[in-house]
C-alpha cells in the first residue's frame, strides 16, 4: 500500500490557516462580551447627513452657561438645524456650549475641548464623549466641575425629549471625576435647581 | 486506508489542543477567584482580580461586600469554603457595578485588608471579636505569622486603603470616630491658586487643626484619611470611614472656578442620580423611618442592607443636610466670606460613606484675595473652629 504523504510545508500552511481562522473567531467571540457602551454605539450608528438631503429646518433651543455672580446657569437661545435625529441636534447643542456665550456668561469648558462622539441609547441615556482637554485644562474645583457637568446635562435634558440622563465620557472611556469631585461613573439626571430662575 | 505517520499525528494533536484552548479562551468571561482559609486567630479571604479594578469594602452585619465599579461582567470562581468564620462567597451585579459578598458566620468580626498589587489580590483577614483579649495592644497583630509564611505578603508601602482596625483602639473602647478627609493629596494636587498655592496643602492644614480641636474638647476619636501629602483614592476615603465605623465624615476642600471673582464658602451634601429603582428604595426608606435623626429600626435593616451597598450615603441624607446647614451657619458667622449656602451635588467621595457626611468648600483658591486668606494660619484656624462649632451643635442636637 502506498502511503499518501502530505509534505511538512503543506501541514504548516494548513496549521497556520487554521490558527488565523481561530484567532478571528476568538476576536469576534470576545466582541460579544464587550461593554454596554459598545453595544450602545452599535445600536445608534451616527447617521451621516449627505448633500442630497433637503435643507433642514431651524430649531430654537436654550443652552445654559455659568454666571459667577450667582453661581447659576443662565439660558441663551440658539438656532440649530433640526434633525434628522436628536443625536445631530444634541451634538450641535454641545458644540454651541463649547463655542461659548454671546452674553458674557462663562462657558464651563476649556475652549480646546472637542466633542468626540455623542449617542443616545434606547433607555434615554445620552453618552457625551469629550476630548482629554476637558480634564487636563479643567480648573478642578467643586464649583467648576458642577458647572461643566450640569451645563451639558441640563442643556441636553431640557431641549431633547429622548434624553433623560447624560453620561459623560472622556476620550471614549468612563472617568471617576473631572478633577476629584463630581462623580462621573454614573449617568446624571438634570439638576434644574442650578438654573437661574 | 490513509496512514498517518507519528509526526503528522503529533501535529494534529497540537492543533486540536490549540483549537480548544483558543475556543475556551474566547468564551471565558474574566474570572474573579475567591478562597478562604483559617489561620491561628483569624480567617483569611483572598480575592484575585483578573485585572486592576477599583473597589470598595463595606461591612453590614455579617456581610462584607466588595464592590467593583465596572460595567464588565465577571465570573466568580470560589473554592469550597471550610472556615470557622467565613461562610460563603456570592455575587450580585447591576448597572456599573459587580459585587462580591463574603458572608461570615456571624456579625461579630472585624476585618483587616490589604492589597498585593503585583498579584492583583485583595487579602481580607477576619478576626472574631470575642476571641480578641481586651488588653491586646495595637501592633501585636503585625507579629502574628500565618502557618504558611509565603501567604503572608507585605502590605505595599503607603497603601492607605482600609487601615487595620487595630490602629483604632478607641473604636474598640466604644469611643466614636469622626473621620476628617483632607481633600486631594500626593500627585493629585487639587486646584491651584494664582500665587501657586495648592488645594491639597490647605485642606491638610485645616484638617490637622480641626482634628486637634475635636480631640482636645470632645470625647471623639478623629481619624484622618491622610495625615501627610499622599494620594488616597476617593473610594478608599469612604472605605476608611466605614471601616472605622465613623459617626461623622467631613471632607475639607478649597473651591475653584473659571474666573477670579468667584468667592465665598459653601457646604455640600450628596445628591443622588437616582434611578427609578433607587428612587423607589429611597421612598421606602423615607416612608419607613419618619425620624431619620434616629438610628434605623432593626426591622428595616434588611431593606436598608440592600440599599447600603450601592448607595451607602442615601440612608443618611437628611442627617447630612442638617449637618451641612449647621456647619454653613458657623462658617458664615466666623469667616466673613460670602455665604454660598448649602448645596446638593453627586460628590464621588461622599457616595459610599455610611454615616452623615458633608464636604466643606472653605473658600476659593481661584480668587486671589481668598487664596491669600486660605494660606493664613488665622483663617485656617477659623475654618477649623467653625466646623468644630458645627460639630458640637450637631452632636448636641442628637443627644
Amino acid at each position: 500500500m502506498k502511503k499518501r504523504s502530505i509534505s511538512p510545508v503543506q501541514w504548516t500552511l494548513l496549521g497556520l490557516s487554521l490558527i488565523v481562522v481561530l484567532v478571528l473567531a476568538a476576536v469576534l467571540f470576545r466582541g460579544e462580551g464587550g461593554e454596554k457602551i459598545k453595544s450602545a454605539v452599535e445600536t445608534t450608528p451616527p447617521e451621516k447627513s449627505s448633500e442630497s438631503e433637503p435643507a433642514r429646518e431651524a430649531k430654537a433651543i436654550q443652552i445654559f452657561f455659568l454666571s459667577e455672580d450667582d453661581a447659576l446657569l443662565h439660558p441663551e437661545k440658539r438656532e440649530i438645524l433640526a434633525g434628522p435625529s436628536a443625536v445631530e441636534e444634541a451634538e450641535q447643542a454641545v458644540q454651541e456650549l463649547i463655542r461659548g456665550s454671546e452674553k458674557g456668561y462663562i462657558s464651563p469648558f476649556p475652549p480646546e475641548t472637542k466633542l468626540r462622539q455623542l449617542f443616545i441609547t434606547k433607555a434615554g441615556v445620552a453618552y457625551v464623549d469629550l476630548s482629554r482637554e476637558i480634564m487636563e485644562k479643567h480648573p478642578s474645583g467643586s464649583s467648576a466641575e458642577l458647572a461643566t457637568v450640569y451645563s451639558i446635562v441640563n442643556t441636553l435634558a431640557y431641549n431633547f425629549k429622548p434624553i433623560k440622563k447624560v453620561f459623560i465620557l472622556v476620550e471614549g472611556s468612563e472617568k471617576e471625576t473631572l478633577g476629584g469631585h463630581i462623580n462621573l461613573s454614573q449617568p446624571f439626571l438634570p439638576l434644574y435647581s442650578l438654573n437661574a430662575k | 486506508m490513509i496512514g498517518l505517520n507519528e509526526t503528522t499525528a503529533k501535529r494534529l494533536a497540537t492543533l486540536s489542543i490549540l483549537f480548544f484552548s483558543l475556543l475556551s479562551f474566547a468564551a471565558a468571561q474574566p474570572t474573579i477567584r475567591a478562597s478562604a482559609r483559617d489561620y491561628d486567630g483569624y480567617s483569611r479571604a483572598i480575592i484575585t482580580f483578573p485585572s486592576s479594578l477599583p473597589f470598595t469594602l463595606q461591612k453590614q452585619d455579617n456581610l462584607l461586600a466588595i464592590r467593583v465599579n465596572s460595567t464588565s461582567r465577571f465570573r466568580l470562581k470560589a473554592d469550597p469554603v471550610q472556615s470557622r468564620l467565613i461562610k460563603s462567597f456570592s455575587w450580585v451585579q447591576g448597572g456599573d457595578m459587580y459585587m462580591i459578598i463574603i458572608e461570615a458566620r456571624h456579625e461579630r468580626f472585624r476585618q483587616d485588608s490589604f492589597q498585593i498589587q503585583a498579584k492583583r489580590q485583595l487579602v481580607i483577614d477576619f478576626y472574631e471579636l470575642e476571641a480578641l483579649p481586651a488588653a491586646e495592644k495595637p501592633g501585636e497583630e503585625a507579629q502574628r505569622v500565618p502557618t504558611e509564611p509565603e501567604e503572608k505578603p507585605e502590605p505595599p508601602a503607603g497603601e492607605a486603603a482600609t487601615p487595620p482596625v487595630e490602629g483604632n483602639p478607641q473604636a474598640a473602647k466604644g469611643i466614636p470616630t469622626i473621620v476628617i478627609d483632607p481633600g486631594h493629596g500626593g500627585l493629585e494636587v487639587g486646584a491651584k491658586g494664582k500665587f501657586g498655592n495648592l488645594e491639597k496643602d490647605i485642606t491638610l492644614a485645616i484638617s490637622l487643626k480641626l482634628k486637634a480641636l475635636v480631640e482636645k474638647n470632645l470625647a471623639f476619636h478623629v481619624e484622618l484619611t491622610r495625615d501627610k501629602d499622599i494620594d488616597v483614592s476617593l473610594e478608599n476615603r469612604a472605605a476608611i470611614a466605614n471601616n472605622h465605623r465613623a459617626v461623622l465624615f467631613i471632607s475639607i476642600h478649597a473651591n475653584s472656578s473659571y474666573r477670579h471673582n468667584a468667592n465665598g464658602s459653601e457646604t455640600f451634601f450628596l445628591s443622588l442620580n437616582a434611578t427609578d429603582e433607587e428612587a423607589r428604595r429611597l421612598a421606602y426608606l423615607e416612608n419607613n423611618s419618619a425620624d431619620l435623626e434616629k438610628p434605623l429600626a432593626p426591622e428595616n435593616e434588611d431593606d436598608i442592607k440592600m440599599i447600603l451597598w450601592d448607595m451607602a450615603q442615601s440612608a443618611y441624607l437628611k442627617q447630612s443636610q442638617r449637618l451641612a446647614e449647621i456647619i454653613q451657619d458657623e462658617l458664615n458667622s466666623l469667616l466673613g466670606t460670602k455665604d454660598r449656602g448649602i448645596k446638593q451635588a453627586p460628590f464621588k467621595v461622599l457616595t459610599g460613606v455610611a454615616c452623615p457626611a458633608v464636604l466643606v468648600e472653605s473658600a476659593f483658591i481661584s480668587n486671589p484675595q481668598e487664596e491669600r486668606d486660605l494660606v493664613r494660619e488665622a483663617f485656617q484656624e477659623n475654618v477649623a473652629q467653625a466646623i468644630y462649632r458645627g460639630l458640637v451643635r450637631y452632636i448636641k442636637l442628637l443627644s
